[in-house]
């Protein structure tokens, strides 16, 4: 028998979720800026209060615009559901926090986001929760980070700032062997170019303020559930196997079976950590999802056409990219992220920490700022911001030198950002 | 048997029993259990043998669930209860308050029809739990406009979890649910000897089991109070908690 065909993702991220408003026909999704929503009478909102019935009560919780937000990223990754929070460090606080507590342990990748580095190596261990961090290219260390207490493995798709690929394939068979789910960020590849739960991860988070949105205007996170991980296999998971008491006693793996995850993270994280996405802010994700395959397809064809000029380009040392052979995760990237390997990298320039500088201060179309996955072209110098506390040696550790130049390359037109390139090069050293 | 965890209590009680269809488990049911025990009726929302928490060995005719269910019953001293089914677990409703139509308070058949038609080729890639069975039933389990979202229960996608669910069940399952939907018969007579107070609740847009396919049904039964959800597709409980749980307000009077 034939398959019955889906809705493909250029579709899904225009229309999942969303249905015509019924009041006034309102073709876009409607802003829901409202902080409550009334009951009707008394039983709906126990009704509701209760979770035997659908509705909203107040929008820390959840919000109709936001809803449609979360049912259609659910949709392009192959999620069972989602959460929107405030940023993509709230959903990654809430992915671990649903699951972990004091005495547990995580197992990450060593290239990491700052912020996410930040999280699990200053801030969490505060509360108990330790993490390892370990060269997730190497199978035998994260194997041998795994211990009694590990309750997640958790690295980024294009890892920082190096662009290392995980082999989510790998990571998740070793997590999976020790009954213990994988997290994924997967904010530089987006779904357009891969879906890590086809690949075997159980949970995924963006950093929606990157390239779901593009236009630069809000800082938002989602956090997606697969519905894969068995929960029940591993009694560490207590939240989930164990009668909650800050929810009727409710029992989320018998409850809700495959979407006991996001139902907890929910009643529990969403509500009482509180880091909730505003509906105006889901409302302008929605507007961003509705071009991301356009978007993502310039924002790939531009920075193939950089990484080619940059790397025969005289005063470029080198360039750090996937697609690239002495990139050394080629293979892999040519295996998993045929469409291409996201539109952030680095580059050294020739010269040193002053070379940089200049470089960057002689661009004129590049923004000069901190951040990654705007429509418009955007530049950093590591060595004297993001990285700016580390000595020569922790930079060479990190995969920096002082003369590296992250790029996150926009979708204006390619002659013009090469021309912009070309001439912040010859200023960088003169 | 594992039956709903807040179903505590079940000996000698009066319960209305869920009973969740083709591939699925108790947790369909998780929404209208929790109001029914808010309002301190007995419930039981069952996983049929070979569904989720159910280790035994699934069985492949209608008549033979319900015996399976009677004999749980008996042994807990259940002697008179009502039956909510959806889909599959209609019919074995329909078998169970036909056989001792003097235990049955209640039916409500969800997403039903008779005779439940399984096309041959489906039945035929359900034989190994093929992937292709469940694309097949989730996208015909929901109507076009629900494929494409705005779920009443927010966040949740609904295709997929429905995917998710059936992917839970253990190998050939699906196929024996298939198998004793396609071959229970004698549907009209057994709705005839009836004498619990039924109602059908219908989707407007079901594609699995259409509405027009339940008109002899409807005709068999005595006194049937018809309940139609415009709109609706054949995952009724997903694609329209609210009116679902009204509608068995109603039958319950609560
Ligand atoms: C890869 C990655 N993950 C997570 C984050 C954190 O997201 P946010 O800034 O939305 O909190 C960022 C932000 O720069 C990021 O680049």
């Amino acid at each position: 028998m034939k398959k019955p065909k889906d809705l493909n993702l250029d579709t899904l991220s225009l229309h999942a979720g969303s249905k015509p408003d019924s009041d006034f026909g309102a073709r876009a999704t409607p802003i829901y800026q409202t902080s409550s929503f009334i009951f009707p009478d008394s039983d709906t909102a126990a009704g509701i209060f209760n979770n035997e019935m659908a509705g909203h009560v107040y929008s820390r919780i959840t919000n109709p615009t936001n809803a449609v937000l979360e049912e259609r990223i659910s949709s392009l990754e192959g999620g069972i559901g989602s959460i929107s929070t405030a940023s993509g460090q709230a959903a990654l606080f809430l992915a671990i926090t649903t699951i972990l507590g004091k005495n547990s342990h995580i197992v990450a990748s060593k290239s990491l986001y700052g912020g996410s580095h930040n999280l699990l190596e200053y801030t969490l261990p505060r509360f108990g929760i330790r993490t390892s961090f370990v060269d997730f290219r190497k199978p035998k260390l994260v194997k041998g980070a795994i211990q009694k207490n590990t309750g997640l493995l958790f690295g980024e798709t294009l890892g920082n700032p190096g662009l290392d690929v995980m082999n989510i394939e790998l990571i998740s068979n070793i997590a999976h062997k020790n009954k213990l789910p994988l997290l994924v960020d997967s904010t530089f590849t987006t779904p357009y170019l891969m879906k890590p739960f086809d690949l075997g991860a159980d949970l995924v988070f963006h950093s929606a303020t990157k390239f779901l949105s593009g236009h630069g205007v809000v800082i938002g996170g989602l956090l997606v559930d697969s519905g894969k991980f068995d929960w029940s296999s591993n009694g560490l998971f207590k939240t989930l196997n164990e009668p909650y008491k800050g929810f009727h006693d409710m029992k989320f793996v018998d409850e809700f079976g495959p979407s006991a995850f996001i139902n907890r993270a929910r009643k529990e994280g969403a509500r009482d950590f509180g880091a909730c996405m505003s509906p105006h802010t889901a409302f302008l994700i929605l507007q961003g999802l509705e071009t991301l395959s356009l978007r993502m397809e310039k924002h790939i064809s531009n920075t193939r056409q950089i990484v080619d000029f940059l790397s025969t380009h005289e005063e470029v040392k080198s360039v750090s990219y996937p697609e690239l052979s002495d990139h050394p995760d080629y293979d892999l990237a040519k295996k998993i992220l045929p469409r291409g390997s996201g539109a952030v990298f680095t580059f050294e320039i020739k010269g040193g920490y002053e070379s940089g500088k200049k470089f960057i201060e002689s661009l004129n179309i590049f923004s000069h700022l901190a951040n990654v996955g705007d429509a418009k072209s955007l530049v950093i110098h590591p060595a004297s911001t993001t990285h700016h506390r580390m000595d020569k040696a922790a930079l060479r550790k990190a995969g920096v030198t002082e003369n590296t130049v992250r790029l996150s390359v926009g979708i204006e037109d390619i002659d013009d950002l090469k021309e912009d390139l070309q001439e912040a090069l010859k200023q960088a050293n003169r | 048997m594992f039956y709903h965890p807040s179903s505590k209590k079940i000996k000698n009680t009066n319960p209305i029993i869920f009973v969740h269809g083709t591939g699925m488990d108790h947790t369909v049911w998780t929404l209208p259990v929790r109001h029914f025990l808010r309002k301190k009726k007995d419930v039981l929302a069952i996983d049929l043998p070979g569904h989720g928490n159910n280790k035994d060995k699934a069985l492949s005719s209608i008549p033979n669930i319900a015996d399976y269910i009677f004999t749980f019953l008996d042994k807990n001293s259940i002697s008179n209860f009502s039956i909510v089914g959806h889909s599959m677990g209609s019919l074995i409703g329909l078998e169970m308050a036909s056989k001792q139509p003097e235990r049955v308070n209640a039916l409500s058949m969800i997403g039903t029809a008779f005779p439940m038609q399984v096309n041959d080729a489906l039945l035929d890639s359900a034989k190994n739990n093929s992937q292709i069975a469940i694309d097949i039933l989730t996208f015909m389990g929901y109507s076009y406009s629900s494929r494409i979202g705005g779920n009443k229960n927010p966040g949740i996608w609904m295709t997929e979890s429905t995917k998710r669910l059936m992917q839970k069940s253990g190998k050939g399952v699906i196929y024996k649910d298939l198998k004793a939907c396609a071959d229970f018969n004698d549907g009209l007579d057994k709705a005839r000897r009836v004498q619990a107070n039924v109602q059908l609740i219908l989707g407007s847009n079901d594609y699995l089991t259409p509405k027009f396919k339940a008109k002899d049904l409807i005709q068999a039964f005595k006194n049937p109070v018809v309940e139609e959800i415009k709109g609706s597709g054949h995952s009724l409980m997903m694609e329209e908690p609210n009116k679902v749980l009204e509608y068995l307000k109603k039958l319950f009077k609560d």
